[in-house]
């Protein structure tokens, strides 16, 4: 599970992937590699097929072609779970929490794979048992503690600011104990300071955890000072890749985003 | 006294029968194929108590480890059977699992209306009895009930329980934490076959008498009255919806003819009042009542 | 050859019942994405209209024992004001059932069982008024109309071909209806998209009460037609159709129009060809039907998948 990747060969690489919705080619052709331990982001004006990438990514749809290889091994038509458990854990753009378990209750469901324990020893709640779920908590609650949400852990997620849901999101994520987290948008409806302390906390988890981060994200300015590399998707074509210098400097990127008049950031 | 022992006995069934309605909704299925497996459990128990000379022994009582045995065939029966529809079932969603459900029961009705030898439209006769009178059936549906409570209030607070209740909030979400819903909803259904097995082996001794009628589509839907009527988060809700929907009927015999008409008052009633049933977990949390303090209740560290 | 196409024409006339059924559980799903279980119900009581309308009296058993009509009104009316009964009583079931769910916008779950009480309500206040005894309306109903006709060598009983042409006529007409009129696309608007109706003007209130409307008229028409074909048994006897109404339903494609009839037909035609000997397993055929088909497409016949947006 922990062993390296092979040098140079990517954590996760999307090779020609497609997903057409009817008429519409939701993405076309889309190819790019992940390297393990950098931050990279995915930015692109709405409509462009971001999030249809995670979802292609994580196995909630399915492709309509190409591949997609983790650690070399392809993924694709992987069930959802199946796919979290290699490694993979993502965050929603539209908010996807259990609304009305506790915050701390949210993040246990993460850490569902870990707390392993015979049906028996729970039912009859042996000692053993009893030590393993405070195990559970305590790591739970820790996450909680990083994200700053500690002092909310028996508040109902659903009653949390939308700030907090989205932390939230991210240590519930945390808690399946990826290798790749993948962030739809986590800075939306963020206040500024919100959003500048969000970069650092991304570049802490990396390092802390170990991370690789795929993340979306329509803060340019954010993006081109968090991002390691940035991908640019626009109509589901992905028209640029590079670093952030190089890709501020690319026409077919300043005539999407100047030509697409839906984008906030700008 | 003997009548009320009875209706005690019908309650303390409609209970489990709740409960097994309860156990998959918990997870977010609306599985109404409860009556299907008290049938199965109901036949299987009038059919070797009937059929089985053997099982009956020489005493004036069916003996207790002969009902024990019709309880463990009930319940792999019951349990092999949801094994193997549950799977390509579960893919089903909301309404569409309903009505899958309900069609198994109806066809578990027919069939057992036209099998010769589940006695076709008179069914089975002359179930020999455990117990002296309605008492041994109150105590021995006490113990039943007792103890699937006990599973379902330790079960909430298990892993397995959560994992439950994140899939009845988000199912797609639970599945990218990395929680095999499949295997989850499998589960819950099983669980669910089950009890209502043990509530029909019960059931078929204590009326005496089995037919095709005890597991129809108005004992789905009524079922799933109780659930609705007592509230679904907790155990405690399916628990005294089906004691008290059960019990309704006989208590109303007062207003005579009209009270069916209550009857479906009430049931009409119940989810406009209380749309979260009778009991939630917010209302045990005031009355601090102490079974069911979730894992995450506790102070924290 | 004749033994054929009369198992054919019994097929299609008792499929024309499931589908009228269907539609109108359709018609309240596609708005709600409820199902209504009071329908049933709602059936029963248009072929009670039916057949007091049509000059019958009321039994010995119930409250309204002896009663009967002071006029005597030809079927064909009689079965149009019976849909209109209908339609009326579908119209209380929606105020006292779903509205005050709806307005709090809660779980479909809940309509359903209120549904449910609805239904339990009308059958047991019907079995208090006319009692539980069972009601023929008589085939001279059909005024000089003869009981059967030969056609091809099949003896087909005048009612089902009414059954089978006015189950035509109402899939035409809900159809133009749906596809032309102004109410008919208000209505699909709600369907798809309840909360861009309700942007675009739409009042959802009153296209809710025209789906409960149209559909209890259809289920009263179907009662009184049924109550001619076979007789009333009682109370109860609109559930079993109910029930196969609604497998029927799913079978077809929850929410879609020739989908409902398709299913209908499917399972008529089918539950006509079972042979006589094993003719006990009739009513397990549609269900049978409906669960392999599920297993197969989880959406029915001609259902849509419901897009999921994450
Ligand atoms: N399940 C679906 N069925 C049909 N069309 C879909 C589906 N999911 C997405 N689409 C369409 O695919 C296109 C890409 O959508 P996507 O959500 O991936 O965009 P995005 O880049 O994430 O945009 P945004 O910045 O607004 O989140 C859009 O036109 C969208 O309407
Ligand atoms: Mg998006």
């Amino acid at each position: 599970m922990n062993q390296a990747p092979l040098s140079g060969s990517p954590l996760l690489e999307l090779q020609a992937l497609n997903c057409r919705f009817g008429g519409l080619r939701a993405l076309d052709r889309v190819s790019l590699a992940v390297k393990s331990g950098e931050i990279f982001g995915l930015i692109g004006p709405n409509g462009a097929g971001k999030t249809t990438l995670f979802n292609l990514i994580s196995g909630l749809t399915a492709a309509s072609g190409g591949r997609i290889l983790w650690r070399g091994q392809p993924i694709s038509g992987l069930r959802p779970d199946r796919i979290a458990r290699l490694g993979l854990a993502r965050t929603f753009q539209n908010l996807r929490l259990f609304a009305s378990m506790s915050a701390l209750e949210n993040v246990l469901v993460g850490l569902h794979g870990r707390g392993r324990t015979p049906l028996v020893a729970g039912l009859l709640g042996t000692a053993a048992f009893r030590r393993r779920q405070r195990e559970l908590e305590a790591q739970a609650f820790n996450l909680l503690e990083l994200l700053e949400l500690a002092p909310l852990a028996q508040q109902s997620a659903g009653s949390l600011s939308y700030g907090n849901q989205r932390r939230l999101e991210i240590a519930r994520a945390l808690a399946t104990g990826p290798r790749l987290l993948l962030l739809d948008e986590p800075a939306a409806g963020l206040n500024p300071a919100e959003k500048s302390e969000l970069s650092a906390l991304i570049r802490l988890l990396r390092q802390r955890f170990d991370l690789t981060v795929l993340i979306i994200e329509h803060h340019v300015p954010l993006m081109m000072d968090l991002c390691d590399r940035l991908a640019v998707l626009n109509f589901g074509e992905r028209i640029a890749l590079g670093t952030p210098e190089l890709v501020r400097r690319d026409p077919a990127v300043i005539e999407a985003y100047l030509g697409g008049a839906v984008e906030e950031a700008s | 006294m003997p009548l009320d022992a009875s209706l005690l006995v019908q309650m303390l069934l409609g209970a489990l029968l709740g409960l097994s309605v309860y156990l998959p909704l918990r997870a977010g299925q609306l599985s109404l194929a409860t009556p299907g497996f008290y049938a199965i459990g109901g036949y299987t128990a009038a059919l070797l108590s009937t059929r089985f000379p053997a099982l009956a022994g020489d005493g004036a009582l069916y003996p207790l480890p002969s009902l024990l045995l019709e309880l463990v065939l009930a319940a792999l029966i019951a349990g092999a059977l949801a094994l193997a529809i549950g799977g390509p079932v579960l893919k089903l969603k909301g309404i569409y699992l309903a009505i899958a459900t309900i069609a198994l029961v109806e066809i578990l009705r027919v069939l057992n209306l036209n099998l010769g030898f589940t006695g076709g439209a008179t069914g089975l006769f002359a179930i020999p009895q455990p117990f002296e009178g309605p008492v041994g059936y109150l105590l021995l549906s006490l113990a039943v009930l007792a103890l699937v409570c006990w599973l379902c209030a330790r079960l909430e607070r298990l892993r397995l329980g959560r994992a439950m209740e994140a899939i009845r909030e988000d199912e797609l979400a639970a599945a990218c934490m990395g929680l095999d819903t499949a295997r989850v909803k499998l589960l819950s259904f099983l669980f669910s076959a089950l009890v209502a097995a043990v509530a029909g082996v019960i059931s078929a001794h204590f009326l005496n008498t089995w037919n095709a009628r005890q597991g129809s589509f108005d004992a789905s839907i009524t079922t799933l009255a109780f659930v609705v009527f007592g509230g679904s988060r907790t155990w405690l809700g399916p628990v005294v919806g089906g004691l008290a929907l059960t019990a309704l009927p006989e208590l109303l015999r007062p207003v005579g003819d009209l009270r069916l008409v209550v009857y479906g008052l009430v049931i009409l009633l119940g989810p406009i009042l209380f749309p979260q049933g009778l009991i939630t977990p917010e209302l045990l949390r005031r009355l601090r009542w102490p079974f069911r303090q979730t894992s995450a209740e506790a102070p924290a560290p | 050859m004749d033994h054929l196409l009369q198992l054919l024409v019994n097929g299609l006339s008792s499929g024309a019942v499931y589908a009228l059924f269907a539609l109108g559980y359709t018609l309240v799903f596609s708005v709600l994405g409820v199902i209504n279980f009071a329908h049933g119900a709602v059936f029963t009581l248009g072929a009670y209209f039916t057949y007091l309308l049509i000059g019958g009296a009321v039994g010995a058993n119930g409250l309204l024992a002896g009663l009967q009509l002071p006029f005597t009104l030809p079927f064909p009316l009689a079965l149009l004001l019976a849909g209109v009964g209908a339609a009326a009583v579908s119209l209380l079931v929606e105020a006292a059932a779903f509205r005050p769910l709806r307005r709090r916008g809660a779980d479909p779950l809940l309509a359903l069982i209120s549904s449910l009480g609805a239904g339990v309500i009308l059958v047991n206040l019907l079995q208090l008024l006319v009692g539980a005894e069972s009601y023929a309306i008589p085939t001279s109903a059909l005024g000089t109309l003869p009981a059967a006709v030969s056609l091809g060598g099949a003896q087909v009983r005048t009612v089902q071909l009414l059954l089978m042409a006015i189950a035509a006529l109402v899939v035409v007409v809900l159809t133009l209806w749906l596809e032309r009129s102004r109410g008919g696309k208000a209505l699909q608007a709600v369907a798809e998209d309840p909360t861009t109706a309700r942007l675009l003007g739409i009042n959802s209130d009153r296209m809710v009460q025209l789906a409960f409307g149209v559909s209890g008229f259809l289920a009263g028409v179907a009662g009184g037609l049924v109550g001619l074909s076979v007789s009333i048994a009682g109370p109860y006897f609109g559930i079993g159709y109910g029930l196969k109404g609604l497998g029927v339903l799913v079978l077809g494609g929850l929410g879609s129009v020739p989908g409902a009839v398709l299913g209908g037909l499917i399972v008529g035609l089918a539950e006509a060809l079972v042979p006589a000997d094993y003719s006990g397993f009739k009513d397990a055929v549609a269900y049978a039907f409906l669960f392999a088909v599920l297993l197969l497409r989880p959406r029915g016949l001609l259902g849509r998948p419901t897009i999921t947006k994450v």
